[in-house]
């Protein structure tokens, strides 16, 4: 027996008619910053941040999630989960076609998983507990599980499974398919022309399933390298919307005081980017706990986030985010005391070996993050050597584990076992990935933890594993978590109804409409 | 005449290869790779992944190998194929070098003719505090870091006068076509350029009074001096002309600075040439997008020296081709 | 001697040059000593606008840090960074122009393609792949400048040598069998040697903006407080805090105007004749 769980199409509709009063208008050209220039737009080949950004108009997943991480309708109207936990059935819109005017089909949606499985390393992973998929019909899939997976309701935005049409790439090289080059979505704008280094134009799906939707015509992603041409950019009027990080944080509260200027932190409640410091479990002063812990004492985090981050953001308290499901703040805190950090090191015998300091190299917020963080070290006494790399050796030596200590940040993906694990658990320690346990912890009471929590079922189940996982690790610190992050989005505040969703901007521009 | 021009672009293509195999070992030292860069993007990875993306780019192929597969590519013009952006490097080569072409080509006019105008007032006054007021007002722009002067003039005349716009090439979406099109990529120059014409004109004022005040001394002018023409006539028919011949050379040196002067320019007004290319191929490691940058630029600096060598013999009969 | 420094004293941008280096010099050396705090601490609260807070005459920059202090202790690096660099630089330049100039034939051809080679690529791209390569670090920093900036040099003494080539003194050492390396050492360079001084003083210059343009696009050296750092750090809050980007971008400003002012006056003094016929 099946039960059904959750929404149908009119609660969720009866949601967001309650969200804007006003009526909204059609029409109108919206400019944005996309920061850095997307190296492609077909997402199921490249997923980092800027495809995703400007792709997730073009392409969609089966479900949406609201900011408390609750599954929407997306190309499924309806899904439900049977009692045991290891059947999902999803239930797909009648009526969807591809910009090309082919039907989209549960054929589709297999063939999605498995062109997936071969590029998206989060698919494969997130896929991997699948025995199989059937498809009694058109619109209909079910995902039969070895065993149950608590996260696995979660894996079905348009980042995690954008739908890819098979009409187009079945049979193909779909790494040279040219048709990478003009992607075809059932999204709510179409790819138009893209002028690279200048700018990429999405026009209005006129014929997107719902109707009345999109609201607006156009959409113009502008390339500006520079952080500061990007602000002028905002200010002077020539764009519209800045989504969260294209601008350096120093220039957010300048911004957001201009006139007809909204700034929001929502819309990041999915990805939940937490930083933290990797300490080098394996080798040198960091591989002692009380070294690492006189770390944590040793920060001044509250001056990172009002300086740095101009009082954006928050503390963190240990391996998850506070946005993400099953967090706990019952654990050890580190306050800000540099005297205990003092004691600690000399009890750890440090006595003054160098230690590497590696910034990440996204900008000058960052930068000045980490001088601000290297003094924090040398004032209680800690030998500390900035380094400098760009993108490409930052990756090189996290994933090589070439550092002492390094900055990083990281998505949590709305479940510790979708993001938060990977980063402590000992199968994980495998090199050349920056995203993986970097640090090189090893605790086989963590690894069973996680283990378990991912599997057991229902939901109340899962949180005992995981309370007792964030406070084994917090005392044990095998990284040095800094800040939640928040990456505001800045807007013009005729720009309504832009973020609606978890994944934020990401989710394109589908309610999005200007009031002129 | 000919065989001087062979000669020299069979120079030329010794020295390009040259380039071409330095510049592929160089930036394989540089540490990572573009499947880690990727990788690193994606917010998540694994092994295989990053090992898919190193065969796409055959990067799991020996350094040897690789370095034979680009140089027999380069040999038929085939400049290979970007790994980031999936396309054809010539493609994108071409699509951004006629922005890059626009602005250096104006920006270097507006220096040569500043830088001469500036240059020869100066040699007129030499010696005199006008002289030096002259020299510290083009070289003041020379001694400040480029990029400060174009914040600097985003600033002023975008920020606070909104005179004109503060990037790109052109009006995204305005869709200008005939003479709208040409003022509103002419509007879209002026910032990039001056700044950068502004930058090099110091050289070419130094050169100018230096060389002018050189040929002053020469003969030709004492006797048209003696024989009682004009001071104007002298300077403009005799001295200036003479004087010229310098700064040609300099020009045709200064082509590679200019190309290194595009990418702070193109970066802080988002101009979308070919400098910022290279520097965002550089970071990516993009590597065939990177040598084919520098390939194209190399070859570009060389066909210029070959042009103003071309100009000076036109000009100072004295020179015969033989080399 | 003494005539050369009264030209020079008496052309006007080179005493006002000499003045500001001098100046510069002497707060390189003697202004950590007066100034013990470390640049990079953080001592007061950030973007305090100058002239506020007694202490802190120019204020402070996004993490609180004196921007005094850093334009003191950056007078140090960036003239370091123009001054090694030049060296090194002069250090190839001079041989591989000497030995081009002296030899002539298949050996002076074979370095002119080599210097041709370095001055064909372009030169500013060149220096941000090396420091890219090599991780940016001050030793970096300056082995790029210097590798990038030798070419003119050798141009420059190779033309010189090949003219003093053909005076009698040196021919008259060539034929009394004096060995190669004397006559170049003793009897050319040191006749080479003004143009090149000219040159050196204004390559200096050229160093501390390539410093600072790598220092802009992020390639700096991140424990070492430069002028280029300062500027490169204050331009994303220039709108909130000028004087960040401000002074650290007018102590580069005057310091190069310094050198180009003296390279001027040096090349007058040298070529006297020059200034007289001027008009």
């Amino acid at each position: 027996m099946l039960k059904r769980v959750l929404l149908s199409l009119l609660v969720a509709s009866a949601l967001s008619t309650a969200a804007f009063a006003e009526e909204p208008k059609s029409g109108g050209v919206i400019n944005a910053v996309i920061q850095p220039e997307p190296p492609g737009l077909m997402m199921g080949l490249v997923q980092n941040g800027p495809t995703q950004m400007v792709a997730g108009n073009i392409y969609e997943g089966l479900l949406r999630y609201s900011p408390k991480l609750e599954p929407l309708p997306g190309l499924a109207e309806s899904w439900s989960v049977s009692e045991d936990g290891k059947t999902y059935t999803f239930k797909l819109r009648k009526g969807v076609t591809w910009h090309d005017g082919k039907p989209f089909t549960s054929a589709d949606v297999v063939f999605s998983i498995e062109f997936l499985k071969q590029t998206h390393p989060r698919a494969r992973g997130n896929f991997a507990p699948v025995d199989k998929i059937e498809t009694p019909d058109d619109n209909t899939v079910i995902f039969n599980l070895k065993q149950p997976f608590g996260p696995f309701i979660g894996v079905f935005e348009v980042g995690s499974l954008p739908m890819i049409p098979k009409h187009i790439y079945e049979g193909t090289d779909f790494k040279t398919n040219p048709a990478n080059n003009t992607p075809v979505g059932t999204g709510p704008f179409m790819f138009k022309e893209w002028q690279k280094g200048s700018f990429i134009r999405l026009v209005k799906n006129p014929s997107y399933y719902i109707k009345g939707l999109p609201h607006l015509d156009e959409i113009y992603w502008h390339v500006i390298p520079d952080a500061a041409a990007r602000a002028v950019a905002f200010e002077t009027g020539k764009v519209d919307v800045l989504p969260g990080g294209s601008v350096e944080n120093f220039d957010v509260p300048r911004l957001s005081k201009l006139k007809n200027v909204c700034v929001t932190g929502a819309g990041w409640e999915f990805f939940s980017p937490l930083s933290w410091l990797w300490l080098n479990n394996r080798s040198g002063p960091t591989a002692n706990k009380k070294f690492r812990q006189a770390v944590m004492y040793a920060l001044d985090r509250n001056f990172a986030k009002d300086v740095i981050w101009n009082g954006l953001g928050k503390v963190a308290t240990g391996p998850s985010s506070s946005s993400i499901k099953y967090y706990s703040s019952d654990v050890a805190k580190y306050d800000y005391d540099p005297a205990k950090a003092k004691a600690l090191l000399k009890e750890a015998g440090y006595n003054g070996e160098k230690v590497r300091l590696l910034p990440l190299p996204y900008g000058e917020t960052w930068q000045r993050w980490a001088e601000a963080v290297k003094q924090n070290l040398q004032d209680v006494g800690i030998n500390v050597e900035m380094l400098s790399t760009d993108v490409a050796g930052w990756n090189q030596k996290t994933s090589e584990w070439d550092y002492d200590i390094a900055f990083t940040y990281v998505y949590q993906y709305g479940d510790p076992a979708l993001g938060v694990s990977r980063t402590y658990v000992s199968s994980q320690i495998v090199k050349g990935n920056p995203f993986n346990n970097v640090e090189g912890y090893s605790n086989p009471d963590i690894d069973k933890l996680f283990a378990d929590g991912a599997v057991a079922f229902p939901d109340a189940a899962r949180k005992p594993f995981y309370d007792k996982a964030q406070k084994v690790l917090v005392d044990d610190v095998p990284v040095a978590w800094l800040l939640e992050l928040q990456f505001p989005t800045i807007t013009r505040c005729n720009v309504k109804n832009l973020i609606t969703t978890a994944i934020g901007v990401n989710d394109g521009f589908r309610d999005a409409w200007l009031d002129k | 005449m000919l065989a001087f021009i062979a000669q020299r672009l069979a120079k030329a293509v010794v020295v390009l290869l040259a380039i071409v195999v330095l510049n592929f070992m160089l930036i394989r030292m540089a540490p990572g790779d573009p499947a880690m860069v990727m990788a690193g993007e994606a917010g998540a990875s694994d092994q295989i992944f990053v090992t898919q993306l190193r065969e796409k780019f055959g990067l799991d192929q020996p350094l040897p190998v690789q370095l034979y597969r680009y140089v027999k590519g380069i040999v038929t013009l085939d400049l290979g194929f970007s790994f980031r952006q999936q396309m054809p490097v010539a493609k994108l080569i071409a699509e951004r070098l006629p922005a890059t072409l626009l602005l250096t080509v104006t920006a270097f006019v507006i220096s040569l003719l500043l830088g001469v105008l500036f240059g020869t007032l100066a040699a007129r006054f030499a010696g005199t505090w006008a002289d030096t007021a002259i020299t510290i007002v083009a070289l003041i722009f020379y001694a400040t870091p480029l990029f400060w002067v174009a914040l600097m003039a985003i600033l002023l005349f975008s920020v606070a006068m909104d005179w004109l716009p503060s990037f790109g090439y052109e009006t995204v979406g305005a869709n200008y076509t005939g003479l709208a099109h040409v003022l509103d990529v002419g509007a879209h120059l002026i910032l990039p350029a001056t700044t950068m014409g502004l930058f090099f004109m110091a050289t070419y004022a130094r050169m100018t009074r230096a060389s002018m005040l050189e040929v002053k001394r020469h003969d030709f002018v004492k006797t048209a001096r003696a024989k009682g023409l004009r001071d104007a006539v002298i300077q403009r028919r005799h001295v200036l002309r003479n004087a010229l011949l310098p700064v040609v050379t300099l020009a045709g040196l200064q082509a590679g600075t200019l190309v290194g002067g595009a990418v702070l320019t193109e970066t802080v007004f988002a101009w979308p040439g070919i400098g910022r290319l290279m520097y965002e191929a550089l970071l990516q490691r993009d590597y065939n997008l990177l040598l084919g940058v520098f390939v194209v630029c190399s070859a570009m600096v060389l066909a210029f020296n070959l042009i103003t060598d071309l100009i000076y013999r036109a000009v100072d009969p004295r020179i015969e081709f033989a080399s | 001697m003494s005539k050369f420094w009264r030209t020079m004293l008496r052309n006007p941008g080179g005493v006002i040059g000499l003045t500001i280096l001098l100046l510069a010099i002497a707060i390189a050396i003697f202004g950590p000593l007066l100034f013990p705090t470390s640049p990079w601490r953080m001592v007061q609260r950030p973007f305090l606008p100058p002239f506020t807070v007694p202490g802190l005459p120019l204020g402070t920059d996004a993490l609180g840090r004196d921007v005094l202090a850093g334009i003191i202790y950056g007078a140090r690096v960036s003239l370091l960074v123009g001054l090694v660099s030049t060296m090194a630089a002069l250090a190839v330049g001079i041989p591989v122009g000497a030995l081009a100039g002296y030899f002539g034939g298949k050996v002076g051809d074979a370095l002119m393609r080599f210097t041709e080679f370095f001055q064909t690529v372009p030169s500013f791209a060149l220096a941000i792949v090396l420091v890219a390569i090599l991780q940016p670090s001050i030793v970096s920093i300056v082995l790029a400048i210097a590798i990038v900036s030798w070419p003119p040099v050798a141009r420059l003494v190779r033309g010189e040598v090949l003219s003093l080539r053909t005076r009698e003194y040196v021919q008259a050492a060539i034929v009394t069998g004096q060995s190669h390396s004397w006559i170049i050492w003793r009897e050319i360079l040191p006749n080479a040697l003004s143009p090149v001084i000219v040159l050196a003083s204004l390559m200096v210059a050229t160093a501390i903006l390539l410093e600072s343009s790598l220092s802009f696009l992020g390639l700096g050296d991140p424990n070492l407080m430069s002028w280029g750092y300062m500027v490169g750090a204050g331009r994303t809050v220039i709108r909130q805090a000028w004087w960040i980007t401000l002074f650290p971008g007018i102590a580069i400003l005057l310091s190069v105007l310094a050198l180009n002012l003296i390279g001027e006056g040096l090349n007058d003094a040298f070529n006297p004749r020059l200034n007289k016929e001027g008009r």
